[in-house]
């Protein structure tokens, strides 16, 4: 019975929504949006067991002298005194967030915005690291996400196009040095040959490669973001729904049941 | 004086119609008309409503002033099976001039969505399809699965953080049990408690939103019971930390620097957050093993952990980490609905292709069957 | 040789840190900017506004928070200085409740230097709850949602309100996104009811709203600092995501020569192997 209740709670909600869809007659026509509603009301009590799962986690650090207790006495004076005030500003103003409310003025715009932007703010350091270690030309995948990668971070900025040629030089030379060390690695003419050559192309492809992406840079990253780029992400997308489509039915008819106890 | 008369004599607004709107839950009409020739002179419009009575046509009725220039209302205050009728006043200072009714209209809801017609069919076609292959597999058909590495890499993760002594660390983003990703997430996170268990390893769960948090905690409570060892389960590991996108963000990293996990799971829905998380998994050495249908997340993880669970793959975990045939069927039939939608993509860009050439509107009958209103 | 190649192929994080925070932090403060033409999806947004007949009026909605205000609150009051000086009328809601007073602080700041009158010239609805369930409900009637403003004064008591009953009765939205209420506004307000959208976003949405501008289902799509930016140009107003750009020029050649000198060590460890 534990199990059958929700699971025919599950089925007939799901498939009622559905049909929903199809039906513009009442009672159909409203269920959406009256189940919306439901959800709101259901989903705003249980910020309560949030609350009481937050604070008894806490408790039990302070209780058993946890060497992070400090910590969660901070927080839980934290909790408290942000309660109280928010409660004061809100009983006094009508509103918390009332323009002449203190709680606005002090703890919402010289805490907590400050915070949330310094977290959001790591990302540029964060995104700095990651690619740096991440993007390595290891294959020919890796190769071409690099140098789409490179290209339209140059093509989207300002200017990029005027530093452009110089990482191409920089890039091609390396390449160019790459063919060199290995025509002299090899032993028979034929292939020596060839990695001299292709040094040669290297270095020569750099003027019109340069004069070429001076001009087309930014064209050529809207390009990258528009065709390819937007391609693959509705590839992507179409898998990922349909996934979802699966999923939602495996659930609708019980086949999935991870989310029960 | 009658010169001046004259000039003020405004023209009426033409053509007015009226007619049920189509495809809702009855209860309003709509009113279009031709804009009086001389609209650019006007101040407003008035609408006024009729109602028909065994006494013949109700006085009209104020419904609404619009401003010049528009030339379509809608009525949403109509009672279904009355018959009403419409006229429009076009106005400018103290003048006025009345357009003749419009025909009469009745409001009425409508049993079926015509529009999503085409949003039907394919329905029915999808579940259809994932349905015979799910009878498929009760009669005993073998499924084959391809190979995910991401999920294979599970039981190493758990294996080597247990060799070193270290906890596990398991997020389930900020989706909502609303959302599917986070569904998925749970199959996969029973999976690691599971282990976790066997292994006698710490499994640590700070979770975003409550109602996901219960589950979570149930979930796991499941996979220790699974493994036989309920005893190890600790009650405060899985713990609800905030309901804020970057103060989590913060808790969780809190968390990682302090605990430093071996192994961490980042499976779920997530947004700006996620490189906050993986780069800090990754500075404090962990494995790290990360999923999420949130396309515009994917290259940070797949830029910043070991393994990466793409899209669809997350939804394919439950069923490949059970190998349960009813689960391998569904992702047996949307293969098919794949090949599906391709072909009928393929066949739509054809179409459209000679119907812009050609200039045939007739080949345009596909998109219109798929264009949802 | 090996130890410089060794190094540059795993220099320190702690390192990379501290050439960005110096890569931004100096061209931020000295406040020079390069000179470039806007994205075309900008001036789309741009002109459409332009377009839009006086007393028109425009639905702001704020879907974003205090983490994302560096990247959307100059926009904000760039664009709102934009609406008032074109006469359009602002109605402000929200469905992130925590940002929300930071788009009634733009917009009484904007209005007062502006001088506009509340309740004339613009109004600030504030939040409910439910994100499909509000789009939806307004297609119908504002009123079934937000049937007085955030002060408790009926809607029908504000003279710019009297006439506005649903989306036919505004002209134009613009979202200010950074997460996936923009897909929201787009599914429900754009796709049931025909309601004309710009959406402007930070610069991690972007791409996820790129298909819909593509697709024509928003009008004009401002992203990023460099979306804002190509605004402050085109409203004639350099400001902060004008000089914001260089840093972001500095930067990304920061990270592209971060990247350049971790292959070069990549490869010539692996020669050296």
């Amino acid at each position: 019975m534990k199990k059958e209740v929700p699971l025919i709670i599950t089925f007939i909600s799901g498939f009622l929504l559905i049909v929903a869809l199809f039906i513009p007659h009442e009672p159909f026509g409203s269920l959406q949006e009256r189940f919306n509603d439901w959800y709101i009301i259901v989903s705003g009590f249980t910020l309560i067991l949030g609350v009481d799962s937050l604070l008894l986690y806490h408790w039990r650090k302070i209780k058993t002298k946890d060497k992070d207790a400090p910590y969660s006495i901070i927080l839980i004076i934290t909790f408290i005194t942000v309660l109280l005030w928010g409660i004061y500003s809100g009983v006094k103003h009508g509103n918390p967030f009332a323009p002449a409310s203190t709680f606005l003025r002090y703890f919402y715009t010289y805490m907590f915005v400050p915070l949330q932007a310094t977290m959001f703010a790591l990302l540029a350091f964060f995104i700095a690291s990651a690619a740096y270690r991440a993007f390595r030309a290891r294959g020919l995948n890796a190769t071409l996400l690099l140098v789409s990668a490179g290209l339209v971070m140059l093509g989207r900025v300002p200017k990029g196009e005027i530093v452009v040629p110089f990482f191409i030089a920089i890039t091609l030379i390396l390449i160019a040095i790459i063919f060199v060390l290995e025509a002299v690695a090899r032993v028979s003419l034929y292939e020596r040959l060839l990695y001299f050559a292709l040094a040669l192309i290297s270095l020569i492809a750099i003027i019109p490669l340069s004069i070429l992406l001076r001009e087309y840079l930014p064209a050529l990253a809207d390009w990258i973001m528009n065709v390819p780029q937007l391609g693959a992400k509705r590839g992507l997308f179409i898998g990922i729904w349909l996934g979802a489509i699966a999923m939602a039915i495996r659930i609708i008819l019980g086949i999935e049941r991870t989310y029960l106890k | 004086m009658l010169f001046l008369y004259f000039i003020f004599l405004l023209s009426p607004p033409g053509n007015v119609k009226a007619r049920d709107v189509p495809n809702d839950a009855g209860g309003k009409i709509e009113v279009t008309w031709k804009l009086s020739p001389d609209d650019s002179l006007l101040d407003f419009y008035i609408i006024f409503r009729q109602t028909q009575t065994e006494a013949g046509w109700s006085t009209p009725e104020t419904l609404m002033i619009v401003k010049r220039g528009l030339s379509k209302i809608t009525d949403t205050d109509c009672k279904d099976g009355v018959k009403y009728r419409y006229i429009v006043r076009a106005v400018k200072g103290e003048e006025w001039v009345d357009s003749s009714p419009s025909n009469i209209a009745i409001s009425s809801a409508q049993w079926f969505h015509k529009k999503r017609a085409s949003a039907l069919i394919l329905l029915i076609i999808i579940v259809g399809l994932l349905l015979f292959f799910i009878q498929k597999a009760r009669k005993g058909e073998e499924l084959f699965i391809r190979k995910i590495t991401g999920l294979d890499a599970i039981d190493e993760a758990v294996g080597r953080s247990t060799e070193m002594g270290k906890p596990l660390l398991f997020t389930l983003g900020l989706g909502t049990i609303a959302d599917i990703p986070t569904i998925a997430g749970l199959s996969i996170l029973k999976r690691v408690s599971k282990k976790a268990a066997e292994y006698e390893t710490d499994l640590i769960v700070p979770c975003f939103d409550p109602v996901v948090y219960v589950a979570a905690q149930e979930t796991v409570k499941e996979g220790y019971m699974e493994a036989g060892r309920p005893d190890l389960y600790k009650e405060g590991n899985v713990f609800f930390l905030s309901y804020d996108q970057f103060g989590y963000a913060a808790g969780v990293d809190g968390i990682m620097v302090r605990e430093k996990p071996g192994a961490i799971f980042l499976q779920g829905y997530f947004y700006a957050e996620s490189l906050i998380l993986a780069e800090t998994g990754n500075s404090i050495g962990a494995i790290q093993i990360s999923g999420t249908t949130a396309v515009t997340q994917l290259p940070f993880f797949i830029a910043a952990t070991d393994y990466t669970l793409i899209g669809e793959e997350m939804y394919a975990a439950s069923a490949y980490l059970t190998k349960d045939p009813l689960f391998l069927a569904t992702i047996k039939g949307e293969d098919w609905v794949k090949i599906l939608l391709i072909a009928v993509i393929v066949l739509g860009i054809a179409l459209e292709t000679i119907a812009y050439f050609l200039k045939i509107p007739l080949l345009h009958f596909l998109k219109q069957f798929f264009t949802i209103i | 040789m090996r130890e410089f190649f060794e190094r540059i192929s795993k220099i320190d994080r702690r390192i990379i840190y501290l050439i960005v925070l110096v890569g931004v932090t100096i061209p931020l403060l000295t406040r020079k900017g390069f000179e470039f033409k806007p994205l075309p999806e900008v001036k789309n947004a741009y002109n459409f506004i332009e377009n839009l007949p006086e007393g028109s009026n425009v639905l702001i909605s704020i879907d974003y928070d205090a983490a994302s205000m560096p990247e959307l609150q100059p926009l904000l009051e760039v664009m709102l200085r934009h609406l008032f000086r074109n006469n359009l009328k602002v109605i402000m809601m929200g469905h992130w409740p925590l940002g929300l007073p930071l788009g009634q602080i733009a917009l009484e700041k904007i209005a007062k230097e502006m001088d506009k009158k509340y309740g004339y010239d613009y109004v600030f609805l504030g939040y409910r709850p439910g994100i499909a369930a509000v789009m939806l409900n307004m297609g119908k009637e504002i009123r079934m949602v937000f049937d007085v403003d955030y002060k408790g004064v009926p809607l029908d008591s504000l003279p710019m309100m009297r006439e506005v009953h649903n989306y036919d009765d505004i002209a134009l939205l613009i979202g200010f996104e950074a997460g996936s209420v923009g897909d929201f506004w787009v599914q429900f307000a754009q796709a049931r009811f025909g309601q004309k959208i710009i959406l402007t976003s930070t610069a991690v949405v972007t791409p996820d709203l790129y298909p819909y501008y593509q697709a024509g289902q928003i009008v004009g799509l401002i992203g990023g600092l460099r979306g804002a930016a190509d605004y402050e140009i085109l409203v004639k107003r350099k400001g902060f995501a004008y000089t914001g750009m260089t840093a972001q020029t500095v930067i990304h050649v920061i990270i592209i020569a971060l990247i350049l000198l971790g292959n070069i060590g990549y490869f010539a460890l692996r020669r050296m192997r």
